[in-house]
């Protein structure tokens, strides 16, 4: 399982990469190696050769205040998730994952950590409905919702592929899609030097938020 | 080839264990579910549910829908991101239909209460075939991940 999931978060950088090359008119699509983690290695994270710019992302956050990622975040360790609240298994495994092990941390480190989930569902998950869910999990995260198109683009700046909420053809219910990896930035370079995959489990996350908050790789 | 033998290796393995806590089993002729859970949810509004049916028998099955008095139930299965509804699955002769976080899942819709960890959510399997299953599922930590032996 781990050594797929890793697979997928090469592909998956490799193919934001080429992505990124396409503005440069370069059509080389051979493939790129930018995942620094060793063949059969049992661990959950994954670091990028390659990190990620901190998406320039100013959206709405619980208490329907503006919020802006990068001057909110700068200088702070943040993980970063897409998903959405009627999502019934992995958003909220991801996040309750996330907000356990940080339980674990001494108090100084916890407030030092933001851990920020976007709705990829911004109808159905107002401020309101975001904060209720979120305080069910952890009252120190972030939530934020807007604009899907200035979601679905910061995500993809991330290599995380969302499609907008839509009818089910043959069901006529509501599909909402979610991203699969937990994007973490570091508080020295406010990059996303790591990824986490949908198997990574409390105790990982556990063994890695201390290194993370010192923007070290886990 | 060699990849999809060690899937079915593991899967395997992952049944046998499972098979091994009967806190929540339930049997109808060759079918048996094991490993039934349910993680603690955020809210009443939705859940997900998981469990294995085993089906000894030499002769296939379907799901074909799952009831609950606690809630609405519908079948899911998971493609990368999206989750799909479906009306049925299958369970195929000396095989299994496994639910597992990440895949398929029972999806629980406007609950009348929020299930607490240390609880027990019944519900009823309805086959194509086979007599329905009644499987009282234990919900688990939200953080709850299944021993599967590696």
């Amino acid at each position: 399982m781990r050594k797929k999931m890793f697979a997928a978060a090469a592909l998956v950088a490799a193919a934001t990469l080429t992505l990124s090359a396409c503005g440069s008119g370069d059509d080389s699509s051979s493939p790129v190696s930018v995942v620094s983690e060793e063949a059969g290695s049992d661990k959950a994270a994954t670091v990028l050769d390659q990190p990620f710019e901190k998406p320039d992302l100013v959206l709405t956050d619980t208490k329907g205040e503006k919020y802006d990622l990068r001057a909110a975040t700068k200088g702070r360790p943040t993980l970063i998730y897409f998903g959405y609240t009627h999502c019934p298994d992995i958003c909220p495994l991801t996040m309750n994952n996330i907000a356990v092990a940080k339980k674990q941390l001494p108090k100084s480190e916890q407030d030092k950590l933001t851990v920020v989930f976007v709705t990829t569902d911004p109808d159905r998950d107002t401020p309101a409905e975001l904060g209720k869910w979120l305080k069910g999990i952890d009252t120190q995260f972030v939530g934020l919702t807007g604009d899907f198109s200035t979601i679905q683009a910061s995500a993809r700046t991330l290599g995380i592929s969302i499609e907008p909420t839509h009818k089910d053809k043959k069901t006529g219910k509501t599909v909402s899609v979610h991203g699969t990896q937990v994007v973490a930035f570091s508080p020295k370079t406010d990059a996303g030097y790591v990824l986490y995959g949908e198997d990574a489990t409390v105790d990982d996350y556990t063994k890695d938020l201390p290194k993370l908050i010192k923007g070290q790789n886990p | 080839m060699k990849r999809s033998s060690t899937g079915l290796a593991v899967l395997t393995g992952a049944a046998l264990l499972l098979a091994g806590c009967s806190d929540s089993d339930g049997s109808s002729g060759g079918l048996t579910v094991s490993g039934a859970y349910i993680p603690q949810p955020v809210s009443a509004d939705m859940a997900a549910g998981f469990l294995t049916v085993s089906n000894s028998g030499a002769t296939k099955d379907e799901l074909t829908s799952v009831t609950s008095a606690d809630g609405e139930v519908t079948l899911h299965e998971t493609n990368g991101g999206a989750m799909e509804q479906v009306s049925r699955l299958p369970v195929p002769a000396h095989g299994q239909l496994v639910f597992k976080s990440g895949a398929n899942h029972l999806m629980f819709d406007k609950l009348k209460r929020t299930p607490k960890q240390g609880q027990t959510v019944t519900v009823e399997l309805h086959f194509a075939k086979a007599d329905p299953v009644v499987v009282k599922m234990p919900v688990k930590s939200a953080t709850y991940v299944p021993k599967t032996g590696h």
